[in-house]
């Protein structure tokens, strides 16, 4: 049987990815989780931070390979591993997990196996200035023992939560004033080394 | 395609806009030449010279054209009042006209109506078998639907007829990634390389293509266009210049088992990691220790 987990993703890496998605409404746009395994509870994957990846051609190798290597590089000396990977798809009404995210989802889960995979929630999305809702705007899917990817549901069993319980009304904020316009992906780095697929000025 | 200075040029253009320093119509006609998608400010733009009377009589006949921008940019931004309020007028002035009837049959689009609009296209399809843009809207409507081998069917008609539309290989390489059919990708690239042999966007998609298939032959050929388009580009493409370090190194771990030694010297390689430690050096140089790791963990 697998283990539930709880995944717990911070406001800041949360909003970024959902920033990103935005930034990039008409394609499919993904992202990596970077974390590590809560050291008093097993139980429990914290994701401290997310790196918006890419907007086009999700499915070419050579850039997501400088990525990931890069990204771990950095966040290594951090203590902070890959635990999991955001995408979000092209197309408002597509609620599935596509077959390039459910690879790269494996190849994490070859160096770390509890890696989930998060899809943006569109519907979820729309309606986050109308609700209250402080749940994520993603949907959460985790292997199952044999190795697919399924979304974990409503019925207990592992479940995604975001540490700090006001992060929607704050993304709500962002999105109202574009904040979007800020965020930088690795595409952007690779297009112009300039810019800093970090993002360290974005929540200043 | 933009290239950087257009894409800079674009967005000079609209920041002098959007801080009141006019350049309106310069913006939409560049906008419109590029092909580019920002609807929110040509919805904006252009509807500041529609709403001035004596703006939109200064631009004469190319009114029209702008009303037909503004349109387009309306349905994108799910503003369809203002689409039909344009829409209107242009078949006040060109009734009958085939062009007007595309704008409706995407007004249905945007709606939702989506079997009214595929009958509208195919009706003016019917009386003008050759019109471009509704084919392509055609395969639009099919990818937005989700209907992806719907759209590659009408994509691959489309080009049989069509065969120097780049816009078109181009939409479909990016579709066949997308499905992980790298070999089909590579043979619209390979098309795009010939009919365009010196845009170097092309050599370097077709080598990412071939990279992702992997194996010795296609490392080898990746390597060589790698290496065109950092020729193209003056060198100063990082993507190609990382391309040549991973093709490098993953050519080394294929022949290890095989006991082939790389005939191909290894200057191509530390030329290419020299090229972009210089880079990062010089532009971002809080990024250089992550790149020499990357560098390093590549010639493993």
């Amino acid at each position: 049987m697998v283990a539930e987990l709880k995944y717990e993703i911070s406001q800041n890496a949360y909003i970024k990815l959902v920033l990103h998605a935005l930034k990039h409404k008409t394609i499919a746009v993904n992202g990596i989780l970077l974390g590590r395994v809560n050291p008093q509870n097993e139980s429990v994957v914290e994701i401290i931070e997310s790196v918006p990846l890419f907007h086009s051609n999700l499915a070419l190798l050579p850039p997501l390979e400088i990525a990931l290597i890069m990204i771990e590089e950095h966040y290594g000396s951090k203590g902070l591993g890959i635990v999991g990977y955001f995408h979000a798809n092209e197309r408002f009404d597509d609620a599935e997990l596509g077959i390039v995210a459910k690879n790269i989802g494996d190849h994490i889960c070859r160096y770390f196996p509890q890696a989930a995979v998060f899809l943006l929630d569109n519907k979820k999305l729309e309606a986050l200035p109308k609700g209250k809702d402080q749940s994520p705007v993603m949907q959460l899917y985790i292997r199952d023992a044999s190795k697919n990817w399924k979304l974990a549901g409503p019925d207990g069993g592992s479940r995604l939560v975001i540490k700090e319980p006001a992060a929607n009304v704050v993304l709500s904020d962002y999105i109202s004033s574009e904040k979007w316009q800020d965020v930088v992906d690795f595409d952007d780095h690779l297009d112009d080394i300039k810019m800093d697929w970090l993002n360290p000025e974005l929540f200043k | 395609m933009v290239s950087k200075t257009e894409e800079s040029q674009l967005n000079r253009l609209e920041n002098q806009v959007d801080n009141g320093g006019g350049g309106a119509w310069e913006y939409l006609c560049l906008a419109r030449k590029l092909k580019v998608r920002r609807p929110e400010k040509a919805l904006k733009y252009g509807l500041s010279i529609l709403n001035d009377s004596k703006k939109r009589y200064a631009l004469g006949p190319e009114q029209w054209t702008l009303y037909e921008q503004v349109a387009i940019a309306a349905m994108d931004c799910q503003c369809l009042d203002v689409a039909k309020d344009c829409i209107k007028v242009l078949q006040k002035k060109f009734p009958e006209s085939k062009r007007v009837g595309r704008l409706e049959g995407m007004l249905l689009e945007a709606t939702g109506s989506r079997a009214e609009a595929e009958k509208a296209y195919s009706s003016l399809l019917e009386d003008n078998p050759l019109d471009q843009v509704i084919h392509k809207r055609r395969v639009a409507m099919a990818k937005a639907q989700g209907n992806i081998s719907a759209a590659i069917e009408w994509l691959n008609k489309y080009l049989e007829i069509f065969m120097a539309d780049h816009d078109a290989w181009r939409e479909l390489a990016e579709i066949y990634v997308s499905l992980q059919m790298y070999k089909q990708a590579a043979f619209c690239y390979e098309e795009l390389i010939l009919s365009q042999p010196t845009v170097p966007l092309y050599h370097l998609a077709y080598a990412d293509v071939l990279y992702t298939l992997g194996e010795l032959e296609n490392l080898q050929i990746a390597k060589k266009y790698y290496a065109s388009t950092i020729d193209l580009t003056g060198g100063k493409n990082t993507r190609a210049l990382l391309g040549i370090c991973l093709c490098t190194s993953a050519m080394r771990q294929l022949s290890k088992g095989r006991n082939k030694e790389d005939k191909e010297s290894p200057e191509l390689q530390s030329l290419a990691a020299k090229a972009l430690e210089k880079d990062y050096e010089q532009i971002a140089d809080d990024k250089l220790g992550l790149l020499t790791c990357a560098l390093r963990s590549l010639k493993i």
